[in-house]
């Protein structure tokens, strides 16, 4: 296998998720874009430990879904409760805070 | 080109490709469902690289669990279903800035294993057995911090968004 | 089958985490099974057990130095004097959490999820808050306590993740202003989940290039690996800007302000003192253990992200109106002169983890007499309205200046003994440069605090002046020991002094 492939992959797509997060304005959208620059990563770690011939990374891997996960369960919290109390889930109508 | 090279590529252009869509579609349960696409390609490159069980649970956790939970949110927030305009700030500057370091990683990632290659054989698979054996041997700590992680996560999360429990006691 | 072999365990070490991770799943299970009326009282003293035992507990391991359960934990000196600040400092800050006589019910909602202003959202105006908040603080100090002592970095991103998803659940559960504390938990979710992927792909390139993620191996490998350097300088990058997201460094920032100035203010309190203990606990160790002999590749970039770190935020605390973001660009600034610290490497983790002590007890105290100064829409946050509280309150006031005072960085006070003992060590370290910044950024941060100064005493009161509530026993003790500690670590540093240098460095092997 050509490792370069897979880590180009990575990055391109850690890029599309982090371009995703500046220019979505919807939280669940920005949700879905951090989710999946948290996949490139998961891809790095396993081509790495394909690499060293190791299963570090695919265990690494593992964990950071079960992280992913977890933060699901308190963003989604966070997005409904917010809604709830003002029926909108952009992040810029969130805008009590001033820059 | 070997076999696993083309696999490779394929599964990468469909993930790419729903990624985009994702960031771009106008339409949230759209974006949700591209993402689903993106995740199962990245699923098939776990198995290319002989992840197994990474590769089902991929499928599982993400496009079985984190997509199907967003969708719900998607709909209990009443977001807009169809075409909704206001879901971009001024894209420029973040395109720009964004796209220029990816590239940059990209290209000291591709300069970094340039030419190299990776024989399939002499490597275990990662199916259920060898990584549980590796879990309970290497990474026993963080394993059980994250059973403690999930379960604040599930207290925090019905904490901050719990119905009002007390007044239904006092009706019935 | 049976030859799974777990890798030793030296539960001596882990105790103190054992104890508080344990104590907060017992405190889930009162939640549950605790009748209501008494759920607070059994939470509290739990919380407070938990957090006491712990701190007896790193006491007693004072002298161990060990790495254990598969190199995942390594307990050091300096590892344990940090969990031990991150202990007193949550005490501290335990007080103002389980306050509930300056408001009925305390500062936390009861059901979060009723829409604000809605009907039931004012009936329960006067209902008891949610107990929730106690395992949720356990679990966010738990957390703190393992971040501070990871071994490798795959345990510090687990142990990143417990401290920050209760914290970012806490932030939006404010009795009052439910819009904005909501609106502050949804920003530093947001921002705080984009933070934690940047780190995260930061671990997967140091794994590619060390082959390992432990800080030992990472130091190791960086040493006789003979890959592309590249590669590890943006992993190290990476990783970096996670890092600073949690110690609050420009340009990584912009949630400070928001998210302080949203969040109930003892959360407020617990943010800024021992997530930025355990934030700089965190990057002292990655930079002392894993990249020391990479000094010369991160160095300048640190250098000019505590440059910007301390100017950017002593010039915008500058033109602050509300307190509570005066306080936020003041903790912005303080960690430029904590970066200060971490460029200075090995020599300046004592006086670091001194200035982490003193800013510590001077901020929780800051937050405690925010919380006291009240109308009846709750706290009064706006300075205009804090005008002339020194004639009706002149025992309030004179507390708050001897805070002010502390963080301007006036002589007898901590601000000054724990800022000279960080610049000093720095310009040991040849580091006069960014000793010259902080010299004078800390004279510009002298500005806003003296104007609060002046506004309590010299000017007239307004109309509106709010009242200053008389505190409970818990803040009043809160108060009580943030100014005590100002004035005590101001005139007689040094014992602490001796004591950080005696704690050691980091163990790196």
């Amino acid at each position: 296998m050509t490792p370069e492939y897979y880590l180009v992959l990575a990055a391109v797509l850690f890029t599309i998720g982090a371009v995703g997060v500046l220019i979505r304005r919807n939280a669940i959208v920005v949700f879905m874009c951090v989710e999946l620059m948290l996949n490139a990563a998961n891809l790095t770690l396993v081509t790495f430990a394909r690499i060293n011939g190791s299963l570090d990374g695919q265990i690494m891997a593992f964990f950071v879904m079960v992280v992913a996960a977890a933060e699901v369960v308190v963003g989604l919290a966070i997005i409904m409760s917010i809604f709830r109390s003002r029926r909108s889930a952009s992040v810029d109508d969130a805008n009590l805070l001033k820059y | 080109m070997t076999v696993t090279d083309v696999l490779v590529c394929a599964l990468g252009a469909v993930s790419l490709g729903a990624a985009i869509r994702v960031v771009t579609t106008n339409q949230i349960v759209r974006a949700g469902l591209w993402l689903v696409v993106a995740l199962g390609a990245l699923a098939g490159v776990y198995l290319v690289l002989t992840a197994e069980l990474l590769a089902w649970v991929q499928v599982l956790i993400y496009v079985g669990a984190v997509v199907v939970l967003m969708l719900f949110a998607v709909m209990l927030t009443r977001a807009p279903i169809g075409r909704s305009d206001d879901l971009d700030r001024p894209r420029l500057p973040a395109i720009l800035v964004g796209g220029g370091a990816g590239l940059g990683l990209a290209a000291v990632l591709a300069d970094a294993y340039r030419w190299s290659y990776i024989g399939l054989s002499g490597v275990e698979p990662g199916n259920a057995e060898a990584l549980g054996r590796e879990v309970f041997t290497g990474w026993a700590l963080p394993f059980e911090v994250l059973s403690v992680l999930l379960l604040a996560a599930l207290v925090g999360a019905i904490a901050i968004s719990r119905p009002e429990v007390g007044e239904r006691r006092e009706e019935s | 089958m049976n030859d799974i072999q777990l890798p030793p365990i030296d539960y001596a070490a882990l105790l103190p985490m054992l104890i508080v991770f344990g104590l907060a799943c017992v405190g889930i299970l009162a939640e549950a099974f605790v009748p209501r009326k008494h759920r607070f009282a059994v939470q509290a003293t739990l919380t407070l057990a938990a957090l006491i035992a712990g701190l007896v507990t790193v006491i007693i391991n004072r002298d161990l130095e060990v790495t254990t359960i598969g190199g995942a934990v390594t307990i050091d000196g300096a590892g344990l004097f940090l969990q031990g600040i991150i202990l007193v400092l949550g005490i501290v800050a335990f007080g103002l959490i389980a306050e509930r006589r300056l408001e009925r019910g305390g500062a936390f909602v009861a059901n979060a999820a009723h829409a604000a202003d809605s009907d039931g959202d004012k009936k329960q105006l006067n209902e008891a808050g949610a107990t929730e908040i106690f395992p949720l603080t356990l679990f966010a100090i738990a957390g703190m306590m393992l971040f501070c002592v990871s071994g490798d970095l795959l345990t510090m991103f687990v142990a990143l993740e417990v401290f920050s998803l209760p914290l970012y659940l806490m932030c939006g559960l404010a009795r009052r202003r439910r819009l904005l504390s909501q609106e502050s938990a949804l920003k530093y979710f947001l921002l705080g989940a984009f933070a934690s992927a940047f780190f995260l792909y930061g671990v997967a390139l140091i794994y590619g290039y060390a082959g390992s993620v432990q800080l030992v191996a990472i130091k190791q490998s960086v040493l006789d690996s003979d890959k592309s350097g590249v590669l590890l300088a943006a992993g190290l990058a990476l990783l970096a800007i996670g890092l600073l997201f949690k110690a609050a460094a420009v340009p990584f920032h912009v949630w400070t302000p928001d998210v302080y100035q949203g969040a109930p203010t003892p959360i407020t309190a617990l943010m800024a003192a021992c997530v930025k203990a355990a934030a700089f606990g965190g990057l002292l160790r990655v930079f002392n253990v894993a990249f020391e002999t990479t000094s010369w590749d991160w160095r300048p970039v640190i250098t000019a992200v505590a440059m910007a770190t301390m100017i950017v935020g002593s010039i915008l605390a500058v033109t602050q109106t509300d307190i509570k973001r005066l306080l936020a660009y003041s903790s912005i600034a303080n960690a430029g002169y904590l970066l200060v610290g971490v460029v200075s490497l090995g020599g300046a983790v004592g006086s670091s983890m001194f200035y982490l002590v003193a800013y510590g007890f001077s901020v929780l105290a800051a937050f405690g007499m925010v919380t006291l100064v009240r109308d009846a829409d709750g706290e009064a946050t706006h300075l205009s309205r804090w005008a002339g509280l020194g004639k009706g309150s002149p025992l309030f006031s004179a507390m708050f200046t001897i805070i002010m005072l502390g963080f301007a960085g006036i002589p007898l006070t901590s601000g000054f003994s724990s800022k000279f003992a960080l610049f000093s060590s720095a310009w040991d370290a040849n580091q006069s440069a960014l000793v010259i910044v902080g010299v004078l950024s800390s004279v510009v941060l002298a500005f806003p605090y003296l104007k609060v100064v002046v506004l309590l005493w010299l000017n007239p009161p307004g109309d509106e002046t709010p009242t200053v509530s008389v505190p409970g026993y818990l803040t009043r003790a809160v108060v009580g020991v943030g100014v005590l500690a100002t004035i005590v670590l101001g005139v007689a540093p040094s014992w602490l002094l001796d004591m950080v240098n005696s704690a050691g460095t980091f163990l790196a092997k």
